[in-house]
């Protein structure tokens, strides 16, 4: 087998060029303060200290705040759905696996444009609400867009790992708690519940962390009002050209989710790697 | 018979910081069942891994028909493996595995379908061409993997314990099999494993390793009644091994007694080990015994009973198809054929 | 299975609605893809014209080819690169193996967007001029680490023997590598690059940042184009969103069936 250890080489190479050194790059942009010429660069931490700004404090706690709302959301609405799945018949629980899955394989953008259509002012949500007899709501480009199109995005993020989690449990727990003279809540809380818990701060932290950074849904949805910390980031690059401080946001952003998942992967007992 | 066919000369290999084998010279003749043998971790693998290519090792040679074949790959070797857990190729049929070697040869199709059909009727597995790998048995898988290495034609076949993975009746069924299929086909076997009486009762020569040096080289008889040291006499069969001084040719004395023995050549008064296999200790009356003990347990082993007898200076193990009540005393006794002595062995 | 409990009742409605949450918006968009006229809220009459508008439209007919060339492309080269990257990893030193996975989970782990300007800083770094090339290597980039986590894991599970049992028969490294190893992996493989060809095809954030000189994919072009409502989008997204669903299903339940015939044939051989 020794003959096969040599065809790592090109991959070593590629992801020298392609993810270390892009990495690289961003810390030494985010560190430095010569704008986007790397050529009269020098360290600076000025960058950082621009974040303190109001105006970025706010989109950083924004970003935090819709981070926990869709959490929050996708919990509330995912567990119950990942735990009536596991009720159902060994046959038909991967069929509903499998449709809680394939909106992740769809083109998030189309996805994001269909909510679009609707919650707009002029959209079927209000046509709706009009043959109804009620009052037109101005949905669109508010935290309320944003937020339903982060929930309707990242709940299968929420409800796989639960499933998983709750799919591995022996009924047989369940029938030694209600012999052991707990009653149907208490079962549910002390048993099940414990027994999905490593799902569930999966589900929680994934969630979280994707929503802090997600980008397309705050801009379609949110309008140009609605900035998060993606947002920001784009901004920095594409429209105001400051290098240094979209490579500082960046690198926070990068480091704090890495170092989560990384700490996630270490206490998950799931996890073979 | 006698024609050499593999020589090693002094291999040496080093795994990360640990050597396995520290220097092995050994001579594999034609047509000859070789086993090595020896407890997990002693290097046995590690030879075998040498000799068909897998490895190679850091010094030394391999010698095959008298040509150096150390730096050669093994695709281009004449031996061929029947591997730990078979290795089978799980998405062919069981025809297809078997014919795997020869189609890469670019045989005619003819010829490939009747080695294969013969290969298959040898082992015992005819009608079982279409088979998928994973519908069959242990035993079976075993088979398939003898003829998918035999239908190559080799010169030497190499078996890296191939009976572990099956239960303990198949494995006796398997060692009359393999030792059949070896005479019909008359090339030479290199078997490695950790079983003793697999290798005693399979093996022309028995090659006893441990820590990655050989310890002996010989026939299962020789191996089993004239072991050369306290690590071969404790590894094959069940042995009580006794202190003893070498008073003088064909003199021995332990336990405060003197023995006849049949070996010499030792220094006079040097410090030596013997050794005493439990079925050669006979008992009686205390009175006729060369030494006398107490009957401590007793534990019935089928065909015989395994008794402890106390002596004062230490336990002995023997076998008896006689029933002797725990607390009896008795007399045991040996003849000097059966009283082995040993050197010392320096404690490394 | 008599009688339905009340609770499965209540499960069956939940269930339908979060089924609804995640597909009514998908199908109603589908839906107005058919309408006569351009509103998205009254359906007037059945109609194709927005078919026929998108298929004699250049700029989305042309990112429809580039989104497929590059995930065609993407697919390919990052499927061939991870399989190749995975066989080596298990037999290469453990510390180069465990950096190099490492380094291969990062653009799992991180923030796309992060992802895609350490891409973007690179090409500008290089002086290279954004447009088709770039947005294609930056595919493979992104794609091979999805290649290697689906295809390592089945290279680990092999015996390691079965390569050193090819070779013993007289294969030849290559020939162990194609007629051996391959057919064992083709099933990681096979998921590994259809999970890169859908990653590619549906990307927009990389693409977005790494694009330049009007190439545009499809992802890019419906971002372009929410501002105004158009018809002809939910056409597109009819099209790719229905092949989208069709492959997932052939995908997940062909197998299934597949496995179930096999172990139907199977009795009736043995009965």
């Amino acid at each position: 087998m020794k003959h096969f250890k040599h065809m790592t080489g090109p991959y070593i190479l590629w992801s020298a060029a392609f993810i270390v050194i892009p990495f690289l790059l961003i810390i030494l942009y985010a560190f430095t303060d010569g704008g986007l010429s790397l050529m009269d660069a020098s360290f600076s931490l000025d960058s950082f200290q621009e974040i303190i700004d109001p105006l970025y404090v706010t989109v950083f706690s924004r970003s935090f705040q819709v981070g926990l709302i869709t959490t929050a959301l996708c919990f509330l609405l995912g567990y119950p759905m990942a735990y009536m799945i596991t009720k159902f018949d060994e046959k038909v629980q991967p069929i509903l696996i499998l449709f809680t899955t394939i909106p992740m394989w769809i083109n998030l953008l189309l996805r994001t444009y269909a909510w679009i259509s609707i919650l707009s002012d002029n959209g079927i949500f209000n046509m709706l609400l009009g043959k109804l007899g009620l009052a037109p709501v101005s949905i669109m480009y508010t935290g309320i867009s944003v937020n339903i199109g982060l929930v309707c995005n990242f709940l299968p993020f929420m409800i796989l790992p639960i499933y998983t989690s709750l799919s591995k449990m022996d009924p047989a727990l369940l029938e030694a708690a209600y012999d052991l003279g707990a009653n149907k809540l208490q079962a549910f809380t002390r048993v099940v519940f414990k027994y999905s818990l490593p799902g569930v701060l999966n589900g929680v932290i994934l969630t979280f962390l994707m929503a802090i950074s997600a980008f397309v849904i705050p801009k379609l949805l949110g309008g140009g009002q609605y900035t998060l910390l993606g947002n920001l980031i784009e901004n920095q690059f594409i429209s105001v050209g400051n290098w240094n401080f979209g490579s500082a946001i960046s690198f926070i952003l990068a480091v704090v989710i890495l170092f989560t998942i990384s700490f996630l992967k270490r206490i998950d007992p799931d996890d073979e790697d | 018979m006698n024609k050499k066919i593999i020589e090693l000369k002094n291999i040496t290999k080093t795994f990360e910081h640990h050597q396995v084998l520290k220097g092995i010279d050994l001579t594999i003749y034609e047509n000859e069942f070789l086993t090595l043998l020896g407890p997990s971790g002693c290097g046995k693998t590690t030879i075998l891994r040498i000799i068909g290519g897998f490895e190679e090792a850091d010094s030394g040679s391999v010698i095959f028909e008298g040509t150096d074949m150390s730096k050669l790959p093994p695709y281009k070797r004449e031996v061929n493996t029947v591997f730990q857990k078979y290795a089978l190729f799980p998405f062919m049929s069981v025809f297809e595995n078997v014919a795997f070697g020869l189609s890469l040869k670019k045989m005619d199709k003819k010829v490939i379908q009747e080695k294969v059909e013969h290969m298959l009727h040898l082992v015992g597995l005819r009608g079982f061409e279409k088979r998928n790998i994973n519908q069959l048995s242990g035993g079976q898988q075993q088979r398939v993997a003898i003829a998918r290495a035999l239908v190559n034609e080799p010169k030497v076949l190499l078996l890296d314990e191939p009976l572990g993975a099956l239960d303990a009746k198949l494995r006796k069924e398997m060692q009359v099999e393999l030792k059949k299929i070896q005479k019909e086909v008359g090339i030479t076997f290199i078997f490695v494993t950790h079983d003793q009486e697999e290798a005693l009762s399979m093996s022309d020569t028995v090659v006893v390793m441990n820590e990655g040096i050989i310890q002996q080289i010989g026939s299962p008889i020789d191996i089993y009644n004239e072991p050369k040291n306290r690590f071969v006499a404790q590894f094959i069969g069940e042995s009580n091994i006794v202190p003893a001084i070498m008073k003088e040719d064909f003199l021995v004395s332990f336990d405060d007694q003197d023995f006849k023995c049949v070996d010499h050549g030792f220094l006079s008064n040097e410090d030596v080990e013997v050794v005493l296999r439990p079925e050669d200790l006979i008992l009686s009356k205390p009175e006729y015994g060369q030494l006398t003990g107490t009957v401590t347990s007793i534990t019935f082993k089928g065909v015989h009973y395994e008794i402890i007898v106390n002596s004062h200076h230490r336990d002995y193990k023997v076998q008896t198809t006689h029933y002797y009540e725990v607390g009896t005393e008795v007399g045991m006794s040996v003849i000097p054929d059966n009283i082995h002595v040993m050197h010392k062995m320096k404690e490394a | 299975m008599k009688k339905l409990s009340t609770s499965k009742i209540f499960y069956c409605i939940y269930i339908g609605i979060i089924f609804a949450f995640f597909y009514l918006p998908i199908a109603v968009t589908m839906f107005f893809s058919f309408n006569s006229s351009k509103s998205l809220t009254h359906f007037t009459g059945f109609s194709m014209r927005w078919y026929v508008n998108l298929i004699s439209d250049n700029e989305i007919m042309a990112a429809v080819s580039v989104s497929i060339s590059i995930a065609i492309f993407a697919t390919i080269i990052a499927t061939i690169l991870g399989t190749i990257t995975s066989i080596g990893l298990s037999k290469c030193k453990k510390i180069v193996r465990e950096l190099l996975l490492n380094v291969n989970n990062v653009p799992i782990m991180n923030p796309e967007i992060v992802t895609a300007i350490g891409f973007m800083i690179l090409f500008s770094s290089l002086r290279i001029s954004k447009g088709y090339m770039t947005m294609l290597l930056a595919h493979i980039a992104f794609c091979t680490p999805y290649v290697i986590t689906s295809v390592y894991p089945k290279v680990k599970t092999l015996d390691p023997n079965l390569v050193d049992a090819a070779l013993d028969l007289g294969a030849t490294p290559f020939q162990a590598l194609y007629k051996v190893l391959l057919p064992m992996l083709k099933e990681g493989i096979f998921a590994g690059a259809l999970l890169a060809f859908t990653m590619s095809f549906d990307d927009f954030v990389i693409s977005y940042f790494v694009t330049g000189n009007g190439v545009s994919n499809i992802s890019i072009i419906v971002y372009n184009m929410t501002k105004r409502t158009n018809p002809t989008i939910n056409a597109l997204s009819t099209i790719v969103i229905s092949i989208i669903f069709l492959t997932m299903l052939v995908v997940k339940i062909v197998p299934y069936i597949v496995r179930k015939r096999r172990k139907e044939t199977l009795h009736e051989k043995i009965s």
